[in-house]
């Protein structure tokens, strides 16, 4: 093996070893863990069955039928967690939302399988929904502004704030 | 067996877990559709693999699972746009479906992930029609991290912006901008490897080495160098590029560019005459895209220079000399363009979403002219472009277009633009 192919492979090993160094998946937090540091410990879940009235309102904000006909949740006193998962590009995004008397009060994105559009869990970006309600047509009642390249995974994660949100005014019956 | 299942289900339903605040009625009914829908399942062939939902579609022990992510999982996407231009100074009008385009992408294991693109071109292939079949993209993804991915395949060179998102819903007019069609050659692709990845808040990095252009393929100088794409089609790989990328990227803002350079002469491979040519081909941008309060706001600037332009000519004439049917010309020695567009979304309620634009283009493609084989500057290749119109989303994935576009030296292409776009 002469140098220059030497040192090429050398180079080789030492981007893979850095690169091995960075590794940690797609799973940025577990939904257990999520609950558990939401609550201080994991609460009993409770249920959310979808009736008809509640199947469609949630196909209205999903634009398609839900998958599920009961939506497990989380909730202590005026405080519900929500783990919701929508189909960004290709694939799903599964996300966290806190609310808090009708409003959310935090998200974050707990598993993102697509490899371009991950701009979608940053801070940045999920603190535009802190603190949003469900306005007209259960909508939210702000804009949210996307980023440029990731366009289908931003409404994904719009969409499941809105189903949260309806969700959570359900559960109160 | 199945039966046992829905009965632990439905144990599990009443037994384990509360609920609230609907009748014993409307919870039957629930389970009801649910056992429908099992039975259902049960008689599909096992066909099509679905994508798996670990979380909010499993009414088991969520909690217990671990962040197992949907293995196996084939998915498809598509786009697709249709138009109608009417040309003001000839009068001639068409009626085209510019592009129909579906993708298979699939997932291997947790970290690999195929992504792919097949693009069909003006509606009909054949040797009688003007039609294309071409695969756009094809390439696979191995992800170590959100920093650290590698892929390699056929793939989308990372310069511009429309480049890598050109999905109709994500710009505006029915026509995409002349710069990123005649000098960023969108949709652009090489067969290569890169890494790629997210740093720090919002920074997006692009590299790696792939196959580059060939110069002895050039045969339209207005488009620059598009002409000279090889697309992953039996390309000549004697000489590769390299290319990087730096994008930043926060809700509402984007600000990047890109490199792309590499020697373009193959050895003559496709013509004799460029054998020890190195026809070096350097091209770059930079861009930024800005949102706010309805406002929308994009600009870019692309520049490149071929090398050894000059020999490029003299290999076309060589090329006609050798056979009169294939055309010389003077070789694009330099090209630039810029564009500037303004938006503004006037109305918006549920998913209907107005937007009427304004953009103005400027391309500026130098040739090596020749003067002893009368081969000249192209005037149509120094050229303005206005277009003012409008996109209504009725969906923010399905659009309607309109325009108007003037351009200041060929008029010909002065035209009046209506289409439609979705993407999924």
């Amino acid at each position: 093996m002469d140098s220059r192919a030497r040192r090429s492979l050398a180079l080789l090993t030492l981007v893979l070893g850095a690169a091995s160094g960075y590794a940690r998946g797609e799973v940025y937090q577990e939904p257990a863990a999520f609950v558990a540091e939401v609550f201080g410990s994991t609460p009993a879940p409770k249920v959310l069955w979808l009736t008809r009235e509640i199947q469609a309102q949630a196909a209205a904000i999903l634009g398609h039928a839900p998958a599920q006909l009961r939506q497990r949740y989380w909730s202590e006193t005026r405080k519900s967690v929500w783990i919701l998962e929508e189909t960004g590009k290709e694939e799903l995004i599964t996300a966290g939302f806190v609310v808090v008397e009708g409003r959310i009060d935090h998200v974050r994105v707990l598993v993102y399988r697509e490899s371009r559009g991950q701009e979608v869990r940053q801070g940045v970006f999920l603190k535009q929904f802190n603190d949003a309600k469900l306005a007209q047509g259960n909508r939210l009642d702000r804009d949210i502004d996307g980023i440029v390249g990731a366009t289908l995974s931003v409404g994904a994660v719009e969409r499941m704030a809105r189903l949260a949100l309806y969700f959570d005014r359900m559960s109160h019956g | 067996m199945k039966k046992s299942t829905s009965t632990l289900a439905l144990a599990a339903a009443f037994g384990a877990i509360p609920a609230f605040g609907q009748t014993v009625d409307q919870k039957l009914q629930i389970l009801q559709q649910e056992i429908d829908d099992l039975k259902a399942q049960t008689h599909k062939p096992a066909a099509a693999s679905q994508q798996a939902s670990p979380y909010s579609l499993d009414y088991g022990s969520m909690l217990d699972r671990s962040s197992a992510l949907a293995n196996g999982g084939t998915n498809i996407i598509g786009y697709g746009e249709v138009g109608y231009s009417k040309f003001r100074q000839s009068g001639d009008a068409t009626a085209d479906l510019q592009r129909f385009v579906f993708g298979f992408n699939h997932r291997f294991d947790e970290r690999l992930t195929l992504h792919s693109e097949v693009e069909f071109e003006h509606a009909v292939v054949s040797k009688d029609d003007q039609g294309e079949a071409e695969i756009e993209q094809a390439w696979v993804n191995y992800k170590m991290s959100d920093a650290v991915n590698f892929k390699g395949g056929l793939f989308l060179i990372p310069l511009g912006i429309l480049n890598e998102t050109h999905e109709p819903p994500t710009y505006y007019g029915v026509q995409r901008n002349q710069v990123e069609t005649r000098i960023i050659p969108t949709t652009w692709r090489e067969l290569g490897v890169g890494m790629h990845g997210i740093v720090g808040e919002g920074f997006r990095y692009d590299a790696g080495v792939t196959t580059t252009f060939d110069s002895g393929k050039l045969d339209d100088p207005t488009t620059g160098m598009r002409s000279a794409h090889q697309e992953g089609q039996l390309a000549n790989a004697r000489n590769l590029a390299v290319y990087g990328a730096l994008n930043y990227r926060r809700p509402g803002l984007l600000v990047g560019g890109g490199v792309f350079t590499g020697d373009t002469g193959q050895n003559g491979a496709s013509n004799p005459a460029l054998q020890g040519v190195a026809a070096r081909f350097i091209m770059w941008d930079v861009h930024a895209q800005y949102r706010v309060a309805g406002l929308d706001l994009q600009a870019l600037y692309a520049a490149g220079t071929l090398g050894d332009a000059d020999k490029v000519t003299a290999a076309t004439v060589a090329a006609n000399l050798a056979d009169p049917s294939v055309a010389a010309f003077a070789a694009p020695k330099s090209m630039k363009g810029w564009y500037a567009q303004a938006a503004y979304h006037v109305y918006k309620q549920g998913n209907f979403d107005v937007a009427p634009f304004i953009r103005y283009e400027r391309i500026d493609i130098r040739q090596a002219e020749d003067p002893a084989n009368n081969l000249f500057q192209d005037p149509n290749n120094n050229e303005r472009i206005k277009t003012l119109g409008v996109n209504f989303w009725v969906h923010p994935q399905v659009v309607l277009k309109a325009d108007i576009q003037r351009y200041a030296t060929d008029k010909t292409q002065d035209r009046f633009d209506i289409g439609a776009g979705f993407m999924f």
